[in-house]
C-alpha cells in the first residue's frame, strides 16, 4: 500500500514536470532567444545557450534605434516599426485601457437589466449576445473597414476602439450577467422604498457590490485588447496609430528582422498582461468561468 | 420612469454597438457576398450583383476546399487534445498533497497572457529549421542528430501548428474542468471508497460522468474558436508550405487583401465559415442557457 502511493506520487510529480516544461518552453525561447545576438544564433545552431548575453535588441528597440548597440552595429537599415515601439506600446495601452472602459460600462448597465428586468426582448438580447460572442472577426473585416471609412474612423485611435468594444461587449454581458444575478434584490427593493431611482440603486448599490466582477471582467477586456490583431490591422495602417499586435505581424517575413529583435519585441508586449495574469490570477479564473458556464 | 422604459434605456449604448459593429457589418457581408466587389468597386462604392456567382466560384475553388479539410483536421486535433490534457490536468492540479501541484497550478494560465500573434513569432523561433530552439533542445539532449524541419514539411506542418495552439488555449478549459471538479461533492468519494472502488473506478464512475456538462461546453467553445484560427498560422505558416496549412480564416483572408482583391469571394468565403460558426453557437446556447426560452 505504502509502496504504490510512493510510485503513485513520483508520477504525479513527473507529470506536473512535464506540464511546467510545456508551459515554460515557449516563455523560455524567448527569454533565451532575446538577450543574444544574431551572430550567436547563427554562429552554432546547436546550443541552447549562446557564449554570451547582451541587452542590445532592448536597447535598440527602447531607444528608437537611436543607440545601436555593439550587435547592431553594422546594421544599416531597421524596419520603422520597430523603431516606433513606444507609439505602439502607448497606442494598444490607450485601446485596452479605453476598451476595457466602455465594456465595463456599458456591459454592466446591460447585464443588470438582463439580470434583474426579465422581459422578453432582454432575454432576445442575452440570446443575441451569446450568438454575438461566436461572431469571427474574418467576416466583419471587409465591412467592419468600410463603416469605419464612411464614418470618417480609419487610421485612428477611436476606430479601433469603437470597433473592440462592439466587438467584445457581448462577452463582457455574458461575464458580468450571472454575477449581478446573484446580489440579492431586497437591498435595491429596500433603497427603491426609501426614494432611489431605480438609476441610482443601480449606481450606488449594485455596482459597489459587483466590484469583483468589474475587475474579473476587466481584466480579462484588457487582455483581449491588448492581444486584438485583425481590428487593428485592417482599420489602421499608419504607424502613428499602429497597435503592438500590428507591429509584431509587421515583421513576419521581414528579411532584415532575425528572430533576436523578433523575440525581444515579443517579450516587451507580452509582459504587461503576464504581470496582469501573475497578479489578477483569481479574478481571472472567476471571470472565464463565468462568462462560459452560467447564464 | 418605469421598469420598461428604465431597461431600454439601460440598454441604449449596447444596442448602438452590436448595431455599428456586429449586426450591420454582417447583414454586410451578406450583402458583399453577392455582389461583384473589387478594388476598383469598392472606391467607386458601385457593385454589380451577381447572385450566388461569389459562392459557386469559392465552392468550386479546389484551395478553399483543402482549407475546410485543413480547419477539420486542425480543429479536430487541437479540440481532441485540449479535452483530454484538460482533465489530466485539472485533477493533476487537484492533487493538495502533491507540492510540485502547487507550482503547476500558479503557472498554469500563464498561456493565456500571452497574445496569439506574438505565441506564433515564439513558436517559429522555436520550430525554425536552422535555427530553432526546439531543434537546439533536442540537439543537446543528444535526441536528434540532423535539425528537424518541423512546419517546413508540408507532411507536419499542419500538425506542428496545433501545438502552439493548444498551448495558448488550454489554460481557459484547464480552469472551466478544475472549477467544475471543486463543485464535486466529497462525500460521492468517500462513499465510493468505503464500497472499495478504485481511483479509476471512481474516475470512471463518479468524476467523468459528473464533468460531462463541462466537458460539452468546452468541446463546442473551443471548436467554435479554432474554426477561426488565424495567427498563429499567419506568423508561423502563412499557409504553407504550398497549401499545407491554409485553414479558412487564412483562405478568406488571402481571396480579400492579396491581388486581385476579390472582396465579394472574400466575403462569401468568410460568411460560409460564420455560418458554420453559427450553427454550432446556437447548439451552445442550447447547451449552456436551456433555462432562457423566448
Amino acid at each position: 500500500m505504502f509502496a504504490t502511493s510512493r510510485t503513485a506520487k513520483l508520477m504525479l510529480h513527473i507529470a506536473n514536470l512535464m506540464v511546467i516544461a510545456f508551459i515554460l518552453l515557449p516563455l523560455v525561447a524567448v527569454l533565451i532567444g532575446s538577450i543574444q545576438s544574431e551572430k550567436a544564433l547563427q554562429a552554432d545552431t546547436r546550443r541552447v545557450l549562446p557564449l554570451e548575453f547582451t541587452l542590445d535588441n532592448f536597447t535598440v528597440i527602447l531607444t528608437k534605434g537611436e543607440q545601436k548597440g555593439r550587435i547592431f552595429e553594422q546594421v544599416t537599415y531597421l524596419p520603422d516599426n520597430i523603431k516606433n515601439f513606444y507609439t505602439a506600446f502607448l497606442n494598444s495601452a490607450i485601446v485596452a485601457g479605453s476598451v476595457t472602459f466602455l465594456t465595463l460600462l456599458f456591459g454592466s448597465l446591460s447585464a443588470y437589466t438582463i439580470a434583474r428586468q426579465r422581459f422578453r426582448w432582454t432575454l432576445f438580447l442575452l440570446q443575441a449576445n451569446i450568438v454575438a460572442r461566436f461572431v469571427p472577426v474574418i467576416v466583419l473585416m471587409i465591412p467592419l473597414y468600410v463603416v469605419m471609412r464612411s464614418v470618417g474612423q480609419l487610421n485612428s485611435l477611436s476606430g479601433v476602439i469603437i470597433a473592440e468594444t462592439g466587438f467584445l461587449l457581448p462577452y463582457a454581458i455574458l461575464i458580468l450577467a450571472p454575477y449581478f444575478d446573484t446580489i440579492p434584490a431586497e437591498l435595491e427593493e429596500a433603497a427603491r422604498i426609501d426614494g432611489c431611482s431605480r438609476f441610482s440603486a443601480f449606481v450606488h448599490i449594485v455596482l459597489p457590490l459587483a466590484t469583483p466582477a468589474l475587475a474579473a471582467c476587466g481584466v480579462i477586456m484588457f487582455i483581449i485588447s491588448w492581444h486584438e490583431l485583425l481590428i487593428p490591422l485592417i482599420l489602421n495602417a499608419r504607424p502613428n496609430v499602429m497597435t503592438l499586435p500590428v507591429v509584431i505581424a509587421s515583421l513576419v517575413g521581414d528579411v532584415h528582422v532575425f528572430f533576436n529583435l523578433m523575440m525581444a519585441i515579443c517579450l516587451l508586449a507580452l509582459a504587461p498582461t503576464v504581470i496582469l495574469v501573475a497578479l489578477l490570477q483569481k479574478y481571472i479564473v472567476e471571470g472565464l468561468s463565468a462568462g462560459a458556464v452560467k447564464g | 420612469m418605469s421598469a420598461g422604459s428604465f431597461a431600454f434605456f439601460m440598454n441604449v449604448p449596447t444596442l448602438f454597438f452590436l448595431g455599428l459593429v456586429l449586426a450591420y457589418p454582417v447583414i454586410y457581408a451578406a450583402y458583399l457576398s453577392v455582389h461583384q466587389v473589387g478594388l476598383a468597386q469598392l472606391r467607386r462604392g458601385v457593385f454589380t450583383f451577381n447572385g450566388w456567382d461569389n459562392y459557386s466560384r469559392v465552392l468550386e475553388d479546389p484551395l478553399f476546399w483543402i482549407a475546410i479539410k485543413n480547419t477539420s483536421i486542425f480543429t479536430a486535433i487541437t479540440v481532441g487534445s485540449e479535452v483530454v490534457l484538460a482533465v489530466l490536468i485539472a485533477l493533476l492540479l487537484n492533487q493538495t498533497g502533491i507540492w510540485t501541484s502547487r507550482i503547476t497550478r500558479f503557472l498554469i494560465l500563464l498561456p493565456y497572457a500571452i497574445p496569439p500573434i506574438a505565441n506564433g513569432l515564439i513558436w517559429s523561433f522555436l520550430y525554425s529549421f536552422q535555427f530553432g530552439f526546439l531543434n537546439r533542445i533536442l540537439f543537446s539532449l543528444g535526441l536528434i542528430d540532423d535539425p528537424i524541419n518541423w512546419a517546413g514539411n508540408p507532411d507536419t506542418a499542419l500538425y506542428a501548428v496545433t501545438v502552439p495552439y493548444i498551448w495558448r488555449t488550454l489554460p481557459f478549459a484547464i480552469i472551466l474542468v478544475h472549477a467544475a471538479l471543486q463543485g464535486i461533492p466529497r462525500e460521492l468519494y468517500e462513499a465510493a471508497a468505503v464500497d472499495g472502488a478504485r481511483a479509476w473506478h471512481r474516475f470512471w464512475h463518479i468524476t467523468l460522468p459528473l464533468l460531462r456538462p463541462i466537458i460539452a461546453i468546452i468541446l463546442v467553445l473551443r471548436t467554435a474558436f479554432a474554426f477561426a484560427v488565424f495567427e498563429e498560422i499567419l506568423a508561423i505558416t502563412q499557409g504553407g508550405p504550398g497549401d499545407a496549412t491554409w485553414v479558412a480564416a487564412w483562405y478568406s483572408y488571402k481571396i480579400t487583401f492579396s491581388p486581385p482583391n476579390n472582396f465579394g469571394m472574400g466575403s462569401a468565403s468568410a460568411f460560409i465559415l460564420t455560418l458554420m460558426i453559427g450553427i454550432i453557437a446556437l447548439v451552445y446556447m442550447r447547451m449552456v442557457y436551456r433555462r432562457v426560452t423566448l
